[in-house]
Order: structure tokens, then sequence, then C-alpha cells
């Protein structure tokens, strides 16, 4: 579903250039949750937003859904469903509905099928309440309820989400673990960007670590577990920067 | 999707109340603020005392020379210099001892006029008593040349007759530059909310990712977002104008008398509304660029700050031309032709050449600025912080 090959990407800062990502390949299969774990600053939100057509690679290439992301862009957001961070990417003078109307507008959805689908979301986050209340008004979970719904809006096949859970509560993080298990339950692609090992191990098929730009490490979860002897992915996160050499741990 | 997204954002522009300040409230404030500024300055003294500080001798006689000017009021005093510099007279008046005697025997007499030049009513009082002084003294000079049986003649070998352009009142003049100051400031205090919200602002809230993410290309997001700035600095330049319009109609009289435009009245103000649109488009082509580069609200603010002081460059190049002076560079340079056009519409003058040559101007402007923004916003760089 997702083909992720040598990619590099280099941003300049003033007259020097930055390597974000450094020659990163792996592959996302379909109905496939990856998690993407590093430090910040270790590239993940530059490869989420590769993926998601915004950054063009400086090398290599992103494939979704066979088609490349600097070719065909168009073809990959209409399949696509992008929640960078917790609460962001909403209108607040506008009601939570203006804003999914909005959203589904973009996104070529007719008038009857948008409203159901706001119906559908609204009941699946429990946002009847204030679907018709101006978002500047809205709690961070309410806000996250919102946001969510705005990337399902058009019901994505391939889902990215970048930290979706930092800083908000126990309440709210749970929200979103209850999303992915029904995303996933619905052969959903997804990836998402974290630093919470518990998180990751609770919902991943497979995970990406990532330190400095460079992948450290992609496979399967469960074949990790079996290969490090422990289940403690925190451990096996460290340990594997530590064993990648100085470079890693420093 | 133009449509949809242009939609959108005007409903949210209009729900923010600095937009509806800026672009509704903020035109009628100071349009009223100036209209009624102006009416009461270019008004002609009508009813207006000078007082006017004279010695303790100043004779009825003395008084008589300035019988035809109503309004002085002379205060007597015994030193009429310090009487003025108290504020107790505008002006201060000292004629010779036995003023009028020693011109009727043919002595030598003088006047000295006191006053201050940097005070408009001063310097009008000084320019009263200066042509009721002239006026007598011409009748003395006729009178004795008439007494030693000379012609008039001898002294006038001619006549000058200085005759006016054109029949304007002189109070358009400054109309004619004072709105479209207003007119300019207004638009850019305008749209500028919207511009840096439309940009940066989604930026910083990073509702501008989740709207590239979108199937929606680039280049329709970057018009629509122009239009929408556009839009709401052409709706505070048609309200500046309809209040300027109304209040001018309704509640002044010598500006109505100065700015009336006779049969061309509807031709004017729809000419001047297009113009006004237009230079509305001109502004939001830069606003948009500012935006773009702009990483956050308050840096977009920052970078659009000098475009708002623009407007006050061509105030002061225009404010000592006349309407027949005005050439093709002053139609050609943008913001420059928005005065000048207005300036030539204001004095009742229609000239499509310069109509078109204003439009022409800006519209390639436009272009080139929008060539710009479609350039920075193609570029990851400054579409995301």
């Amino acid at each position: 579903m997702i083909q992720i090959q040598e990619v590099t990407k280099q941003f300049k800062d003033k007259k020097k250039y930055v390597t974000a990502l450094k020659h990163i390949s792996f592959d996302v299969n379909k109905g496939e949750v990856v998690g993407l774990l590093g430090e910040n600053g270790a590239g993940k939100t530059t490869l989420l937003r590769s993926i998601a057509t915004l950054l063009t690679p400086t090398e290599g290439k992103v494939l979704v859904d066979g088609y490349d992301t600097v070719k065909n862009p168009e073809e990959i957001k209409k399949n696509i469903g992008v929640l960078f961070g917790g609460e962001t990417g909403l209108y607040e003078r506008l009601t939570a509905r203006e804003n999914l109307e909005y959203f589904a507008s973009l996104y070529g959805l007719g008038k009857h099928e948008t409203k159901v689908r706001i119906d559908e979301l609204a009941k699946m986050f429990g946002m009847r309440d204030y679907l018709d209340r101006k978002v500047g008004g809205f709690s961070k979970g309410m806000r996250q309820k919102v946001a969510i719904a705005r990337t399902l809006i058009h019901n994505p096949e391939i889902i990215l989400f970048d930290e979706p859970t930092t800083g908000l509560d126990i309440t709210s993080s749970n929200v979103f673990r209850q999303l992915v298990h029904q995303l996933k339950r619905e052969e959903k692609t997804i990836v998402f960007s974290s630093h919470i090992m518990e998180e990751v191990s609770m919902l991943c098929d497979s995970v990406a670590m990532m330190h400095k730009g460079e992948l450290v490490y992609h496979g399967n979860l469960e074949a990790l577990y079996s290969q490090e002897g422990s289940r403690d992915l925190n451990y096996i996160f460290m340990s594997k920067l530590v064993r990648g050499g100085t470079d890693y741990a420093s | 999707m133009l449509l949809k997204i242009y939609l959108k954002e005007m409903k949210d522009c209009f729900r923010d109340s600095r937009t509806l300040i800026l672009t509704v409230l903020l035109p009628i404030i100071m349009m009223t603020g100036l209209t009624f500024f102006y009416e009461k300055m270019v008004s002609d003294d009508e009813g207006k005392t000078f007082t006017l500080a004279v010695d303790q001798s100043f004779s009825n006689q003395e008084e008589a020379l300035f019988a035809p000017y109503e309004h002085i009021e002379f205060v007597h005093s015994e030193n009429p210099e310090e009487s003025l510099e108290e504020g107790e007279a505008l002006a201060a008046l000292k004629l010779s001892p036995d003023f009028i005697q020693s011109i009727e025997n043919g002595e030598e007499a003088s006047v000295t006029i006191i006053g201050n030049s940097f005070s408009q009513n001063s310097s009008n009082l000084m320019n009263i008593l200066t042509n009721a002084l002239t006026v007598y003294e011409k009748s003395v000079t006729t009178d004795r040349l008439q007494s030693q049986g000379t012609d008039l003649s001898v002294i006038q070998p001619f006549t000058i007759n200085q005759k006016e352009m054109t029949n304007e009142d002189p109070n358009i003049n400054l109309i004619a530059l004072l709105i479209p100051l207003i007119l300019s400031i207004a638009i850019g205090v305008g749209a500028g909310p919207a511009a840096s919200d439309l940009f940066s602002g989604e930026k910083e809230r990073k509702t501008m990712e989740a709207l590239l993410m979108t199937p929606v290309s680039r280049s329709t997001l970057l018009f629509s977002k122009w239009l929408t700035i556009a839009s709401v600095g052409a709706i505070t330049g048609i309200i500046t104008l309809i209040v300027v319009v109304l209040e001018i109609g309704l509640f002044t009289e010598n500006l109505k008398k100065a700015v009336s435009f006779g049969d061309n009245a509807a031709i004017i103000i729809s000419l001047a509304i297009i113009i006004s649109i237009i230079y509305a488009m001109f502004t939001a082509s830069l606003l948009m660029l500012t935006s773009i580069i702009g990483k956050t609200v308050k840096e977009s603010q920052s970078y659009s700050s000098p475009i708002m002081m623009l407007a006050v460059f061509p105030t002061m190049i225009i404010s000592g031309i006349g309407i027949n002076e005005l050439g093709f560079q002053h139609f050609a340079i943008p913001i420059l032709n928005l005065f000048s056009l207005l300036k030539e519409l204001l004095f009742g003058i229609i000239d499509a050449e310069h109509i078109l040559l204003t439009i022409a101007s800006n519209l390639v402007c436009i272009i080139i600025f929008f060539i710009i923004g479609r350039i920075l916003f193609m570029k990851d760089k400054w579409v995301m912080n």
C-alpha cells in the first residue's frame, strides 16, 4: 500500500543543509498498523509529510497505492486522511459541523453523502451535543474528536496520525486508541508516529524506529519481541540505539 | 470548488470581530470625522468674529476704515502688542498719532499690523486689515492725483485680470486629496486582518496542512484566498465611498457645493467604486505576499505595515499638481493613479484613456504579484512552518 524507497529529505537552513531523512526504505501493507517510533527531531513528521505529499523528497520516492507522491499527489490525496497533532487543523470561528462540511466539500462529497457521513462520525465520537457550536469554545478532547472526524470525513483507506495523543488526557487518548482498533477492523492502513511506547505496543502490527533521520529498525512487533527476548518496547528501543553504535546513542 | 472555498473564507472572515470593526465601523468613523472636520474648515467664516487690539486713542473715524468688514471686534488696549501676546486678540493694529489727520494734511503716517502667520485666524485677520488699508490707500492716492489735475492712468498704466481655468470650488482640491488618502488607508486596514489570517494565520493554526492535504489544487486555494482578501478590501472601499457621498450630500453645505457633479454624478460614483475595487485587488495581492512570507500572524502584520504607509507618498506628490498637469506617469504608477484618477473624477472629468491606463497598470501589477505568490505558495518552505 505504501512503499518508501530510499527517501532522503534535506532542508536548507541559513546556507546550511540539514538532513531530516537519510535513505529511508520500508513498505506498509494494506490493513497494517505501523507505529513510527523516535525521539523529537528523529524525522517522524518529515516522513509522514512526505507520505502525505506535503513534502517532496530530495532523493528517492514514495509510492502510495502505486501512485508517486510527486507525480500524482491529487490521486493520493483522495484516498488519504492526515492528522498532524491531536487537535489542530480546525477553524475556530466555524462550528464543528461547518468544519466537517467544508472539508467534505473539498474532498468532493455530495450534500447527502456529507450529511450521512457527519451523522455517522458524530455518533461514533459522541459529538452530537456540540456539533453546531463554534470550535473556539471547545475543550482539547472535543477538538481532538472533531479533528479526527475531519481526517476521516472522506472515508480514506490510508490514515496518517502524527503524535495524535500528545498533550491529551487519559480519556481523550483512549478515544483515539479505540478508534485505531475500529479502523483496524475496517482494514484501514494506518501509520502513526508516537514516542509513547505503550501506545505503539498496544495498537501496532509493526514498528519503524527512527533516530536522527535514519531507520534503526523496521519489522513485525511480535517478531521483534521474540528476537529481543523481551516485550518491553522502551528497553528494546533504547538498546537498538546503543547497539546501533555511538552515533545512535549520542 | 473556488466558490465553495471563497464562501467559507468570507463567512470565516466576517465572523471575526476585527474584520467587522475594520471594514464597517472604521470607515464610517473615519469618513464622518473627516467630512465634518473639513466642512468646518472650508466654511467661509460666516458669523465668525475676529478680535483686533488697538490703542486707546483709536478713533471712530479710524474705525470707519474697517466698516465694510463686520466681523472685526475692536479691543481697546494701552498696549495692543501685549494684548495680542496674552491672547486677548488675534492681531494688533498700531497707527501713527492722528493717523487720518496726518494723511489729510499730506503729512507722513504709518501703520503696523502685528499678528501670527502660523495661526489661520490671525492670518485671515491680517489679510482683512491689509485689504481694507489698501483700499483706503488707493482712495487717498486717487484724491491726491485728482486734486493736482493728474489722470489716474499715470500711475496705473495697465490692469491685471486674473482668471481661473475652471469654475470649480477651490475646496474640491482638498477633497480630491483626502478622499483617496482615506480610501487607500481604509482598504489597507480593512483587508489587512483577513490577509494575515488567510495565509500566515492558517500556517500558525496548522489548518494550512489540512487544507493542502485535500485534492484541491494550490492555485485554486491561492486564488480563492486572494479573492477573499480583495472582496473584504473592496467592501471596505465601497462602504467608505457610500459614507462619504451620503454625509457630504446630507449633512454638509460647502462640501456639497464643491462636489456637485451635475448629470455625471452616477457615472462618476460608479467609476469611483470600480477604481476602489481595482485598488482593493492590488492591495490584496501585496498583502497576500506578505502573509505567505510571514510564518505567524504577527510576522505577517509587521511585513504588511509598510504597505499601508505607501498611500502617504502620492498625497505628497499630487498635492501641488493641477488636473491639467496630470500626465502618463500619474496614471501608470499604481497607488499614485488612484489619487490622480479620483482627483480627475472629483473635478468632474471623465477621461477614458486615463481610466483604462489606471486599470491596466494595476492589473499588470496584480498579475506579477500573483505569479510571485503562486511560486512561493508552491514551495514547501512558505506553506508549512
